[in-house]
């Protein structure tokens, strides 16, 4: 993490959170192959410099307000969204059971390769934001209560069963107000979990004598 | 005698699952270990129950007539093999202080720098050091 190096494009990997709506078995190695923890750490362990007024509040009251407005968050050409897509992140694969925040069985192994990331050296000192998104089929309001309900569960999930320490962690749900794909609303590309890496929890301890 | 062949199946299979307890293992492994063992289950019997507040254990625990031996010896190696994962980490750089001195002077601490310099040492450190580095999940 000492080399400030700006994340491609293409680097992070846009991965559509599948809602299940099917019971059946999930082929792990299928087209939406799970990241690595390897991979993982080596994404969120990219980009040195942290945005601090960018705080988990700051974005729900943000999304909250264009709710209840029923204005829409052009969140893509906003300031915040230029200076989130600073920040090293990942998009992770995790399935929720239909309309709910339960967590599917198929992704507790993703869901293990984000808490090993976490646990890495590389990791050790940093803090991560969750983020939930939703495409725009259903209601805003639904959506958005949904989005923050599955950001909370995972980070739940990272805490109780991956032993990551919560005050490394914050949650938050955008709902439909930050599209990855503006264009195609519906599409469920849209529909993602993101984990930012938003700061360090101590100064890095001093050199060995 | 079906019962008895059942009750020799479960006793090996607690018996390999104490032996996989020796092991570390990684918290992706754990979790595919479970969802494996456990996700048939789990999505029957617990499937409003979210995975993060333990109530999926107790659920399948009050299920435990229906839910089979070898998700409860999975559940029972994965969180044995993750917390002696947890424990390894805590221990190896106490186990590679030595060689940290040695090997890495100079290298500040933080962003994996120490981790780095003694995996590029790998073949000159202790062989506790090494172990250590193996148990946390963290060699090459």
């Amino acid at each position: 993490m000492t080399a400030f190096t700006r994340r491609a494009a293409g680097l992070a990997l846009v991965a559509a959170l599948t809602l299940g709506a099917s019971f059946g078995s999930v082929e792990r190695a299928s087209a939406q192959t799970p990241m690595s923890s390897a991979e993982i750490t080596k994404q969120l362990s990219e980009v040195t410099q942290f945005d601090p007024s960018l705080t988990a509040q700051v974005l729900q009251n943000m999304a909250q307000r264009a709710v209840q407005a029923n204005q829409p968050l052009p969140l893509d050409q906003s300031e915040i969204a230029k200076r989130l897509s600073k920040l090293a992140q990942i998009d992770v694969q995790i399935q929720f059971a239909l309309n709910s925040a339960v967590i599917r069985p198929q992704s507790y192994g993703a869901l293990g390769s984000i808490a090993d990331a976490m646990h890495h050296p590389i990791l050790w000192n940093y803090r991560f934001l969750v983020v939930g998104n939703t495409d725009t089929t259903g209601t805003r309001a639904v959506n958005l209560a949904l989005s923050q309900k599955r950001a909370e569960a995972i980070k739940e999930a990272l805490v109780n069963l991956g032993k990551v320490d919560p005050a490394r962690l914050d949650a938050v749900g955008l709902g439909q107000e930050a599209l990855e794909v503006p264009s195609k609303p519906t599409d469920p590309i849209n529909r993602r979990v993101e984990i930012f890496t938003i700061g360090t929890m101590q100064a890095m301890p001093k050199p060995l004598q | 005698m079906k019962r008895h062949i059942f009750g020799l199946a479960a006793l090996a299979l607690v018996v390999s699952a104490g032996g996989a307890s020796a092991q570390t293992m990684s918290f992706a492994d754990a979790g595919d270990l479970i969802a494996k063992a456990c996700g048939a289950s789990i999505e029957r019997f617990c499937a409003r129950d979210d995975i993060g507040t333990g109530k999926v254990a107790s659920c399948l625990e009050q299920n435990k007539k229906d839910v089979p031996a070898q998700c409860f010896s999975a559940l029972q190696a994965a969180e044995a093999g993750t917390a002696a994962r947890l424990a390894a980490q805590k221990a190896t750089f106490g186990l590679c202080q030595d060689d940290a001195r040695q090997f890495c002077k100079g290298v500040k601490p933080g962003d994996a720098n120490l981790l780095d310099c003694l995996l590029a040492s790998s073949k000159v450190v202790s062989n506790a050091c090494r172990q250590g580095l193996a148990n946390a999940g963290w060699a090459n």
